[in-house]
């Protein structure tokens, strides 16, 4: 039996997403092409699950971009173990990373 | 239709099945996403508001807090079986239960006692259905829920007997009353099970154990304290052979003064 975490696919997606930097809801659904209605229950389900943690800006520095304040997510270091591991089961995923790479040379 | 309107519907819509004290920061929350969503997409984008908001309130692990005690509880119940009684007085009564135009004390009597036999021949599928319960208790403490038990079933009767002559105008009046009669004993042996053994109050503090995630045969779900000090409740998320049934949990006295509530009980 392989040691650390074992999370679903869609959750690996998830957590990559994260690590890689999307740290919004929506950035997360861009990245993985995911709906909505996947994505979010997703998000709280890691949280629940201690593998990322949430926190919403702060008031000011949205009013001074005239937005509302967002949740952001950080992966937490499970979440970060969970990445690690994620990558071996799901070798594939490293190609989120490496996609968002092209996308930024570009 | 104006697309924002509608957006906004839907939002609102689904906020409803949010448990009320979290609404305000789930809608904020899914609002604030929808600002940065291109128009184009924004309509799908909030129809899966519906589905978070499902899968919040499904994992909700606080209990509702004004039934905590076993007397707000009944007191709750009875007020509801008031109303009960007096929409099934004010409506006019379904051709099979009455002779006259409206029901009589006599027929919601005959309409309770029908209910409650349905009932006590239901109760055992639904609870056997639900699995089973948490470790034996003592007589004093079985005795104790039993009659709790008794009178939440027999507080249901009204209520379920008013729901029955109000729904009995609608075309699907049969099927509509089955289920709300099947939730309500649902949720009278889901409140039953949520409840301390020793003193009926409603478990408190629900703390999740492991992950279904980071664990392989082992033991994971939520653990529910008793405000009073009287005991843990382990209750795992997927019963499995070595964790089919809650697991009560009692504490000695020496635990006693860690509760708040007990040493306010102590030192009036």
């Amino acid at each position: 039996m392989a040691d650390g975490p074992r999370i679903s696919h869609t959750s690996a997606m998830i957590l990559q997403a994260i690590g890689i930097g999307h740290i919004y809801g929506y950035t997360v659904m861009e990245v993985t092409g995911l709906p909505s209605g996947t994505v979010y229950p997703a998000l709280r389900r890691l949280e629940r699950d201690r593998l990322i943690r949430s926190q919403w800006e702060r008031q000011p520095i949205a009013e001074a971009a005239l937005r509302p304040a967002r949740k952001y997510y950080r992966l937490t270091r499970a979440g970060e173990a969970a990445v690690e591991t994620s990558r071996k089961r799901y070798p594939l995923l490293a190609k989120l990373a490496s996609k968002e790479q092209e996308v930024q040379d570009v | 239709m104006n697309a924002q309107w509608l957006q906004s519907a839907i939002l609102r819509g689904a906020s409803l099945l949010v448990p009320a004290d979290e609404r305000a920061e789930w809608l904020a929350g899914w609002r604030s996403e929808l600002w940065y969503i291109p128009r184009r997409g924004s309509t799908v984008f909030c129809l899966g508001a519906f589905r978070d908001a499902l899968w919040v309130r499904r994992n909700r692990l606080s209990p509702m807090k004004h039934l905590e005690s076993p007397f707000s509880c009944l007191a709750f119940l009875a007020l509801l079986a008031a109303a009960g009684l007096f929409l099934a007085i004010l409506l006019p009564a379904p051709d099979t239960m009455a002779r006259s135009q409206h029901l009589r004390v006599r027929d919601l009597l005959e309409g309770c006692v029908a209910m409650q036999l349905l009932s006590s021949l239901a109760l055992p599928a639904i609870r056997l259905a639900m699995g089973p319960g948490a470790n034996p208790l003592p007589w004093r403490n079985r005795l104790r829920r039993g009659i709790f038990l008794a009178l939440k079933i027999a507080l249901v009767q009204p209520i379920m007997l008013g729901g029955f002559v109000l729904t009995c105008a609608i075309p699907i009046a049969n099927l509509a009353f089955t289920i709300a009669w099947i939730l309500a004993f649902r949720w009278v042996l889901i409140d039953q099970r949520r409840r301390c053994p020793v003193c009926l109050r409603l478990l408190t503090d629900p703390v999740r154990i492991g992950s279904a995630s980071q664990t392989f045969l082992e033991w994971y779900g939520a653990e529910s304290t008793c405000s009073r000090g009287h005991g843990l409740l382990q209750t795992a998320e997927i019963p499995a052979s070595y964790s089919g049934k809650p697991e009560w949990l009692a504490l000695g006295d020496s635990w006693r003064s860690l509760f708040s509530e007990a040493a306010e009980v102590r030192q009036p």
